[in-house]
């Protein structure tokens, strides 16, 4: 038995390209991309490797291929991996990504574009957010037509990455999205739209799911609150019923990232009262 | 038994929902503390607790660690008992009752989790209570012994990979200096110093917090 291709043993990088270079063992491709994004790798074959990757599955087959699920898989983790590597060089690789048919390509694609935080992105999230059916369930399946969740983050990362507010033409799109019968959905549209417009109406909608009875909405929306360093929402965050470590890396994200301190963050009054609360968390 | 904790105990076990749970920790949380001290109504209360924080529910698990750290010291020996060396959630809960109670007993426990948990809420909650152990029954050499482990484990602490364990040594150090000797307060603050410099600490709330320390020191 070959045990050079065993799950499960530590590699180093030089294996890790190795594993994404072969074109035998899929899944080796798999945790060798995973793993150039993880280590947040340097090697300059890193992102080439990656980036083809992706774009293997990003044209239509000349011919029926058995192995199609295997490269999409594949795909997927090169995608993830880009945007944890800052690759600018795949932004267009990544929006051609989200016109793939297998949706959660298009939804790693949506998040790295988010990552990257290139401006050219945010007319084809905005776009694919408002395809018909974007926010409605497909079938019995768990997924929505279009990651709505995913292009909602990115299009609100990629609003704060670019110094963007208010009265971007787009902001409908993203208030349609304010009611979704899904929590998270509309947790996200809130997310976004505080982002872009610093409005605390926006913040009410995502405070309000901190008293939500399943505990994965609760999580959803304290992330949401920490992206958006939001200070106000400090004391229910701190009283959520979530675990503690998810309670203080959210603020942490209020103290460090707020937009109301651009900055290094300084110890004043309301800085001690948020590390009091941090404090109780330990 | 007790009537009123029996229906306590019951509803716990019985609770078919995330809510129902909640509201029955509340109510076991709250008689527990009220119970006579080690009578065997308490220690069934305080065993029920600690089957809490392995419930995957953090609302109810808050709740029992509240009332575990309630009982003080009577709740140790149970938690020391019924440590689950599988589930490092419910490991973090009780390794946290044992901090915020800060019996010298648990010292061994704290001391293990921060040299060696995988858990970085574990060790979290053991930096945390190493500043926080009560000295005041301890013999002179007890206290020394215990105090310089504590240092030891305070140390590491600071060293953790993980931001938060980082943060709570921190805590755990501010604490800790303040019913220190003169050689143990100076070693707190030559660690607190280092947390508070960007070139050593890279994570801006840790060096914040480090900072605040400090400013309470002088």
């Amino acid at each position: 038995m070959d045990n050079k291709i065993s799950s499960g043993e530590p590699i180093n990088e030089i294996e890790a390209l190795q594993r994404l270079t072969q074109q035998v063992d899929f899944s080796a491709q798999y945790y060798g991309a995973w793993w150039l994004g993880r280590m947040r790798s340097k090697h300059p074959s890193a992102v080439p490797l990656l980036l083809s990757a992706l774009t293997r599955v990003l044209s239509a087959p000349q011919e029926p291929d058995d192995l199609i699920n295997e490269k999409v898989g594949v795909a997927r983790n090169a995608a993830r991996a880009l945007g944890k590597l800052k690759a600018k060089v795949a932004v267009a690789d990544l929006i051609k990504a989200l016109d793939h048919p297998d949706h959660s390509l298009r939804e790693a694609a949506a998040r790295s574009l988010g990552e990257l935080g290139d401006k050219q992105a945010l007319s084809a999230l905005v776009a694919h957010l408002q395809l018909r059916g974007a926010g409605e369930p497909v079938g019995n399946s768990l997924h929505l037509g279009e990651p709505c969740e995913a292009l909602l983050e990115a299009i609100g990362q990629i609003c704060v990455m670019n110094g963007l507010k208010a009265d971007q033409d787009f902001q409908k799109s993203l208030e349609s999205f304010q009611h979704h019968n899904r929590p998270v959905v509309a947790s996200a549209a809130c997310r976004a739209l505080l982002q872009i417009s610093g409005n605390s109406k926006w913040a009410e909608g995502i405070v309000a799911l901190l008293k939500n009875s399943q505990l994965l909405v609760r999580r959803a929306a304290l992330l949401d609150l920490a992206a958006c360093g939001w200070r106000p929402a400090a004391e229910q965050i701190a009283t959520c019923q979530v675990e503690n470590s998810l309670k203080l890396y959210a603020l942490r994200g209020l103290l460090e990232d707020s937009p109301d301190n651009p900055g290094p963050v300084q110890l004043g009054e309301r800085e001690k009262q948020l590390l009091a609360l941090m404090d109780q968390l330990l | 038994m007790n009537q009123q904790l029996n229906g306590f105990l019951l509803a716990v076990e019985q609770a078919c929902s995330a809510e129902a749970l909640v509201a029955a920790s509340l109510d076991l949380a709250k008689i527990s503390s009220q119970l006579p001290l080690n009578s065997i109504d308490q220690q069934a209360a305080i065993n029920c607790l600690i089957t809490l924080l392995a419930t995957n529910n953090p609302g109810a698990a808050a709740i029992a660690v509240g009332g575990l750290i309630a009982c003080k010291t009577a709740a140790v020996q149970a938690i020391l008992n019924n440590l689950d060396e599988h589930n490092y959630g419910a490991r973090a809960w009780a390794v946290r009752a044992l901090a915020q109670i800060g019996d010298h007993r648990g010292l061994a426990v704290l001391q293990r989790a921060i040299e060696q948990d995988i858990g970085p809420s574990v060790r979290c909650a053991a930096a945390m209570g190493l500043g926080r152990i009560e000295l005041a029954e301890l013999s002179p050499e007890e206290k020394l012994e215990t105090m310089e482990i504590c240092l030891a484990g305070l140390k590491l602490g600071c060293a953790d990979g993980e931001w938060i364990v980082r943060y709570a040594a921190v805590v755990g150090l501010e604490n800790f200096s303040r019913n220190s000797s003169n050689s143990f307060a100076q070693a707190c603050l030559l660690l607190l110093k280092a947390r508070s410099q960007e070139a050593i600490e890279e994570v801006p709330v840790v060096r914040l917090r480090a900072a605040q320390a400090l400013a309470a020191f002088s």
